[in-house]
């Protein structure tokens, strides 16, 4: 018996020997390690590229590829992507083997990767000249886009194309019940009862991910009420941020409309295909969701269909900009241990010089982060977004559920009580208050803030 | 004479080792060691997107006991186990019982019951998810047929209806499985014994009471044990149907594991939940043992 406790032991012990002595090194600091990438010589040698392979594919920049390595003899580019590219980066990131250069997708915590010290910091190559120019790379981006990639000041990571946010209709079957789209949150009530009236259900929405209807409804709500103030202390985790007025009234936007039964049936549990399927097939006339919208869903838009863009309607007498335009990156970046970093950023350069940059908006139909990208006749559905964006006095960006994925679930499943009739919109915002303040708590996760 | 035979053991010894070597080293590198990997990654504060990680002993399993969403997870694979498991047991134990009969239904049964064991568990989600559709699901169609339109909810999107509805496409996954199992186990039961019952009157509910379910009893830890681990297992059928949602009305252990490792990139935390895990389904196991660890026709006097 004896005896036997002692192998016990010996076992438990050596097990924990191991468990201590051989795991991954190194240490985690709330403050990013930056580390320089310094400006650029000659690039010669081989790139490696990986990228998400969404709604736009990468077959534009294996081209842009073999287009700049025709320019640039020395260079060896390979482009490669996945639509779940992520599961391929993660491993390699740990093994300290990462590719040159990558857009991981939306599947990667590339702010935890900065947190970490994995990201060279690019603000001396944006210093540096653009791609065939002497002007700075830096002066060729739009600001407001450029700094949603940046930390305390920063750029970790680089703005390639804009999301739009907000809602979607489809022109024809407006035109054909002489329907516009609304402006103002009484005037969509009001559509609601005529689209109601002709069998059509007014609104669906993703709600197995209740983030579109967050970023395309509730905070462009908040904003068009609070001001842009109001949007920024919910993602500087200002305490209260949760509980102000402008985020219930926009909550009990929301909670209008699911009781006065604008939104399709059996929406709260459909995917983001189902739902904008729904859409784009008739059965329901607006939705809310990015400017992708249109690429995710081309395949199977039917014949005749149509979808344009238009501005969340905003809440008259609010505080906010009524011009004000959400957006949204996907961001690239290069890894500190990257084996050719110098070269992976001249071929970053070569995708965002204007040439490329003016290619890549009429190939995909989007805006870019390149400044003057959009000039030159665009796509009618492309145009109506342009103006409006040009028009806005005030961009921004709800980057809350990249830098805190878990406030974000947990305020994601109390719009799903909500919609569900659970809850009213106060306790949404007690709740969300609750997971804001566990964030703002948690001295592990990595603040950001915003001016 | 005794040189020859220590030879002998000495032989067959080396004999043993080289045959059992291979498949030693093959288990140590890919049961054990991971296995002890796991353990060691949950001591540490780890994202799992770069070497970058810190060693805070035990503190993720803290944290883990009082994490409500942890609790209410447990909750949910041990409700899929105790009820689902209650339903699963008693349907399998009704088919295995028309499966022994004769005649063409028995044959259609036996044709049809392991159906759903073929598929793979992604069609299975996919099916059901249909099933339950709002839009053109057969669930929603019957309630609007039987003019209860107002049950019709969305199954799966509204909380106090996902899980059973999650449970049901797991138990119509399931039965066939554990009902060929029990039919099995009612082939070993000796006719002399059905037949002494029936001569001392026993019929029907008595005779299953005070016979066959006791005979069965191998088969019951079989299958409890099986069970047990498939319902901690549980994953692919609700992270596809669910993924846990409504407002976390379906999470169970796994899909909260892959929460954590994959979407908030805490994979230290993650490990500890599936250490956790792996604590629990080798308790319950256990218990399933100790209770029916002895043959109860053997214990009478």
């Amino acid at each position: 018996m004896k005896n036997q406790f002692g192998l016990q032991a010996m076992i438990l012990a050596s097990f924990t020997a191991l468990a201590v002595g051989c795991a991954p090194g190194g240490t985690t600091s709330s403050k990013p390690t930056a580390h320089e990438l310094a400006a650029t010589g000659k690039p010669t040698g081989k790139v490696e590229v990986k990228l998400f392979k969404g709604g736009y594919g990468i077959g534009f920049f294996q081209r842009a590829a073999q287009d700049y390595m025709k320019q640039n003899p020395g260079v060896t580019i390979t482009v490669s992507g996945d639509p779940k590219v992520w599961e391929e980066l993660r491993p390699r990131m740990v093994a300290g083997d990462p590719p040159d250069l990558m857009y991981p997708g939306w599947g990667m915590d590339h702010w935890k990767l900065a947190q970490e010290g994995q990201l060279y910091t690019l603000d001396k190559a944006l210093e540096s000249p653009a791609y065939g120019s002497k002007e700075s790379w830096r002066s060729t981006f739009i600001p407001s886009v450029l700094a949603l990639g940046q930390k305390d000041g920063k750029q970790y990571v680089m703005p390639y194309f804009i999301n739009i946010q907000g809602m979607w209709y489809d022109p024809g079957v407006f035109a054909k019940h002489g329907w516009t789209p609304p402006k103002t949150f009484p005037e969509l009530l009001a559509l609601c009862q005529k689209i109601k009236a002709a069998g059509i259900a007014p609104l669906t929405f993703q709600g197995k991910y209740p983030y579109y209807m967050i970023e395309n409804m509730i905070i462009p709500w908040v904003q068009s009420i609070g001001g842009i103030q109001a949007v920024n202390d919910l993602q500087n985790l200002k305490p209260g941020a949760w509980q102000a007025p402008a985020v219930l009234q926009a909550v009990s936007m929301i909670d209008q409309l699911n009781k006065a039964g604008d939104f399709e049936k059996g929406a709260v549990g459909m995917t983001h295909t189902e739902s904008q399927t729904e859409f784009v097939n008739g059965k329901a006339a607006m939705i809310p969701c990015g400017s992708w919208l249109h690429s995710e869903m081309a395949k199977t838009m039917p014949p005749g269909a149509q979808m344009a863009y238009f501005l969340p309607p905003v809440v008259p007498g609010g505080k906010g900009d009524p011009t004000a335009m959400e957006i949204s990156i996907e961001p690239w970046m290069v890894p500190v241990k990257a084996k050719n970093p110098e070269a992976a950023i001249d071929f970053f350069k070569y995708l965002t010089s204007l040439p490329v940059a003016q290619k890549f908006v009429q190939e995909k139909e989007t805006l870019m982060s390149v400044v003057g990208s959009d000039s030159g006749p665009l796509p009618p559905l492309l145009q109506s977004q342009d103006d409006l964006f040009k028009q806005s006095k005030t961009v921004y960006s709800y980057i809350a559920r990249q830098w805190y994925p878990q406030m974000e679930t947990s305020i994601e499943n109390a719009l799903t009580s909500l919609l569900n009739g659970d809850i009213t919109p106060q306790q949404f915002c007690d709740r969300a208050e609750a997971a804001a303040k566990k964030t703002r708590d948690d001295p592990n996760i990595m603040k950001h803030h915003l001016n | 004479m005794a040189a020859s035979k220590s030879g002998i053991n000495k032989g067959k010894g080396t004999f043993i080792v080289l045959y059992l070597g291979p498949a030693l080293i093959i288990y140590l590198g890919l049961v054990i060691w991971p296995l002890i990997q796991a353990f060691q990654f949950s001591l540490y504060r780890w994202s799992g997107l770069s070497n970058v990680a810190t060693f805070i002993g035990l503190h993720n399993f803290q944290k883990l006991a009082h994490d409500d969403v942890f609790w209410r997870s447990l909750e949910h694979n041990l409700a899929l186990l105790v009820i689902g498991g209650a339903v699963i047991v008693a349907i399998s134990l009704v088919a295995a019982h028309l499966l022994a009969e004769k005649g063409r239904s028995a044959r259609l049964l036996r044709g049809v019951i392991l159906f759903p064991q073929m598929m793979s568990l992604t069609v299975v989600a996919i099916l059901w998810m249909f099933i339950f559709n709002p839009q053109f699901g057969i669930v929603t169609g019957l309630f609007n047929v039987l003019h209860l339109g107002n049950l019709s909810k969305t199954w799966l999107a509204y909380p106090p209806t996902a899980l059973p509805a999650v449970g049901i496409a797991f138990a119509w996954f399931a039965i066939g499985f554990y009902a060929m199992l029990f039919s099995a186990g009612l082939k070993t039961i000796p006719d002399e014994v059905k037949e002494a019952a029936e001569l001392d009157g026993a019929a029907g509910w008595q005779k299953f009471r005070k016979v066959t379910w006791p005979m069965l009893w191998s088969i019951k830890r079989i299958v409890l044990v099986h069970l047990t681990i498939l319902v901690l297992n549980i994953f692919v059928l609700v992270y596809l149907m669910t993924a846990g949602g409504p407002d976390r009305a379906t999470e169970v252990l796994l899909t909260y594991m892959y929460q954590r490792a994959f979407q908030d990139s805490q994979l230290g935390y993650a490990t500890a939940i599936a250490v956790a895990n792996f604590v629990v389904a080798m308790v319950l196991t256990f218990l399933v043992l100790l209770v029916i660890g002895k043959d109860p026709t053997e214990a009478r006097p």
